[in-house]
């Protein structure tokens, strides 16, 4: 019983890792970026090709795929989202094209991994950090698992207290609610989109490296996986909200393991999913999303 | 991609009935006699061969089986010039057109749909997932073009006479893996099943209770997991909890070197069975920790059967690598498709399918060691395979 909650709040926080920067563009700035995943993994490859070269230490390896994954996203941000919001006549064509184009932007970096990999797993086994198990009796826990929890909890903190109590927190979440009136109220929104974007995909970077070194290795299309269930998190949590993000990751990953312990475990996407849907029945903002206003 | 082949006109053989046909079969069956992929008396063809014969090869360059397909790819490529170093067809232009599914049914569909629909087309090498494979037997069977599959094992995907798959389906031969557990007295073991690919399915379900009943170890657990699933967390501790002699990993490729991972650490210090799906470099990335998974596979670079190192040395000649089951396979396909045409002297569809035929009936040696057919589907006797730590090693029963 210990074991399956200490896995399911290590599921739970892989997915949260995972979410918090998608989460973060998407409830603030409004990009709904599906190409979070391709970054994500092309920050854990890019460690990966260094590492075959030189051995590092983990905190070398999780500050190189933060910076991986913040470079690639900013370049995505000026590169492909900028013009779009730009040239989009209204708000919504421009999320809706936001989310085609990060879709097909995925593509690349994806690509690239499959033919340098041919699809062949990867991960740093030549890296100096060892996963260490230890048998406390009741449950087997590993030092990257806690390295995991610590992490994704710590993180969510952080963010969530940035959002709430500093400066460009504050602003960030006045242009969630109206970017217009931020902008007259002196809010430099694109200098923010940027730091937004920074910061989105220095996390997939940091997840991606925490989650090979814990998988033991990941294959190019693992972020396309991940997408999804990030994606559920976040429409369960309640866009926008933090503390969303993390009951809702922890709450699909709970469900999971559920199904898994109880049944064969064919059933499980099927069974976390449908309880998904009937709970947004109940609650379509999510467990923690804001009401929407519209003015007319 | 197209490549081409130039392939000579043989007149000689023009009035030659079956008995010459068979006699030149054993004559020209490079890489079948002699061992190797050359060889042969450099005929077979006649002059009821084109200038060109045209032959589709739909294959998964791109895409989450990339890795099979481009493997699959240096196969037919390698085949390719050795046939035309063979002479086996003479001075006619074989011409291979490259298609990339890119792992979708829908693509896979549409080139088999276009190469049944132009009758310049001789033949199809089939794509490598069975999803695609499904698709695609219906249009060839109903269409009467001959197709040949590298992979695509699932149930289904050979309809009628004119679909011929060269990889062996992986329970014709996982009887292997039954007389190494019996050795290793293995008398419980648990099973992981990915539950979306139906020959990992099938083998998971049927195949591995079959081998428990017939070699007396007792399935103490079973468990599902989706086809993209990542982490195996839960499925580790359950299967550790469990403390069976052996766990059968019945997962995706890229999905083996993690279960590993996390099964070990979860406690679990019992055999690690696997199926081919674990080769190919998969394990790569495991290491150490995988060190001592075996699996029965169809061909191992290793494997000590005469035509099977012929052609491993020539694919490191070639492309400076060992080569893997799915170059072995492709290379296998395209032979017996090239010698197939030789033989029925003839790009008629028909032809070539009763040529194939024929072939399949008296089997042949390639790539893949010695290999029969049941019906139009391949056969071998199967390799064990271990991964050492480091690299993937052939061996025999006794050995360990």
């Amino acid at each position: 019983m210990a074991q399956d909650v200490l896995n399911a709040l290590t599921l739970g926080s892989l997915y949260l890792l995972f979410a918090l920067g998608m989460s973060l563009a998407w409830g603030t700035i409004g990009i709904l970026n599906f190409a979070h995943g391709s970054i994500f993994m092309f920050a854990a490859f890019s460690a990966h090709l260094i590492v075959r070269e030189v051995s590092l230490p983990i905190p070398a390896m999780i500050l190189l795929g933060a910076l991986v994954g913040a470079a690639l996203s900013v370049l995505l941000q000026v590169l492909a989202f900028e013009p779009i919001q730009r040239r989009a006549k209204d708000h919504r064509k421009a999320e809706l094209q936001i989310l085609v184009g990060g879709i097909g932007i995925a593509i690349i970096p994806l690509a690239i991994a499959q033919r340098i990999t041919k699809s062949v797993p990867f991960g740093y086994s030549n890296g100096a950090f060892s996963v260490s198990t230890y048998d406390l009796g009741f449950v087997r826990v590993s030092n990257i698992q806690l390295l995991i929890l610590v992490t994704a909890l710590g993180l969510a903190g952080l963010i969530g207290w940035w959002l709430r109590a500093a400066r460009p927190g504050l602003a960030l979440r006045a242009i969630g609610v109206d970017s217009e009136v931020a902008t007259m109220m002196g809010v430099d929104r694109r200098r923010l989109a940027l730091l937004t974007m920074a910061v989105a995909g220095g996390l997939a970077g940091l997840a991606g490296v925490l989650l090979t070194y814990y998988l033991g290795s990941i294959a190019p299309e693992t972020g396309d996986a991940f997408l999804l269930k990030a994606f559920a998190a976040i429409i369960l949590g309640g866009v926008g909200s933090i503390l969303g993000v993390v009951v809702g990751a922890m709450v699909l990953a709970g469900i999971e393991t559920v199904v898994l312990v109880t049944t064969d475990g064919s059933w499980t996407p099927a069974i976390a999913f449908g309880l998904i849907f009937l709970m947004l029945l109940v609650r379509p903002n999510g467990l923690f999303g804001r009401q929407e206003v519209r003015r007319t | 991609m197209t490549s081409g082949v130039p392939i000579g006109r043989r007149r000689a053989l023009s009035g030659a009935g079956a008995l010459l046909l068979a006699v030149g079969l054993a004559a020209c069956g490079s890489p079948s006699s002699g061992g190797g992929g050359g060889g042969g008396d450099g005929g077979g063809g006649g002059e009821g061969l084109p200038d060109t014969i045209k032959i589709m090869n739909i294959r998964a360059l791109t895409g989450p089986v990339s890795f099979a397909g481009l493997a699959a790819q240096q196969g037919i490529d390698l085949a390719l010039a050795e046939i035309e170093e063979d002479g086996l067809l003479g001075d006619s232009t074989l011409e291979v057109d490259s298609r990339d599914s890119a792992a979708s049914a829908q693509e896979a569909a549409s080139f088999a749909s276009q190469a049944a629909a132009d009758t310049s087309f001789t033949a199809i090498i089939g794509p490598e997932a069975s999803a695609q494979a499904l698709a695609v037997s219906p249009i060839a069977q109903g269409q009467g073009i001959p197709v040949v599959y590298v992979q695509a094992g699932s149930e289904g995907v050979l309809t009628g006479d004119f679909t011929f798959r060269m990889t062996p389906p992986a329970e014709s031969y996982f009887e292997i893996v039954g007389d190494y557990l019996e050795q290793q007295g293995v008398a419980t073991a648990s099973v992981l099943i990915n539950t979306g690919n139906p020959t990992l399915v099938q083998l998971g379900e049927d195949t591995i209770p079959a081998l428990g009943e017939a070699h007396g170890f007792e399935i103490v657990s079973s468990s599902g997991v989706e086809t993209t699933a990542q982490d195996f967390t839960s499925q580790a501790s359950s299967i550790a909890g469990a403390a069976p002699d052996a766990a059968f990993l019945m997962v995706q490729g890229p999905q083996a070197p993690v279960a590993i991972t996390q099964l070990r650490q979860a406690g679990f210090d019992g055999e690690i069975i696997g199926m081919s799906a674990m080769g190919a470099g998969n394990l790569q990335s495991a290491g150490q920790t995988a060190e001592g998974a075996v699996w029965p596979a169809n061909f191992n670079a290793g494997q000590s059967d005469e035509s099977s190192q012929t052609f491993v040395e020539a694919f490191q000649a070639e492309y400076g690598e060992e080569p893997t089951n799915y170059s072995a396979e492709a290379y296998d396909a395209m032979w017996f498709l090239a010698r197939a045409i030789a033989e029925a002297d003839s790009a008629d569809r028909g032809a070539v399918q009763q040529a194939m035929a024929d072939l399949a009936a008296e089997g042949f040696d390639g790539a893949q060691g010695s290999v029969t057919f049941e019906g139009n589907d391949a056969r071998v006797s199967g390799v064990l395979v271990r991964w050492d730590g480091a690299a993937e090693v052939p061996f025999e029963l006794g050995e360990n």
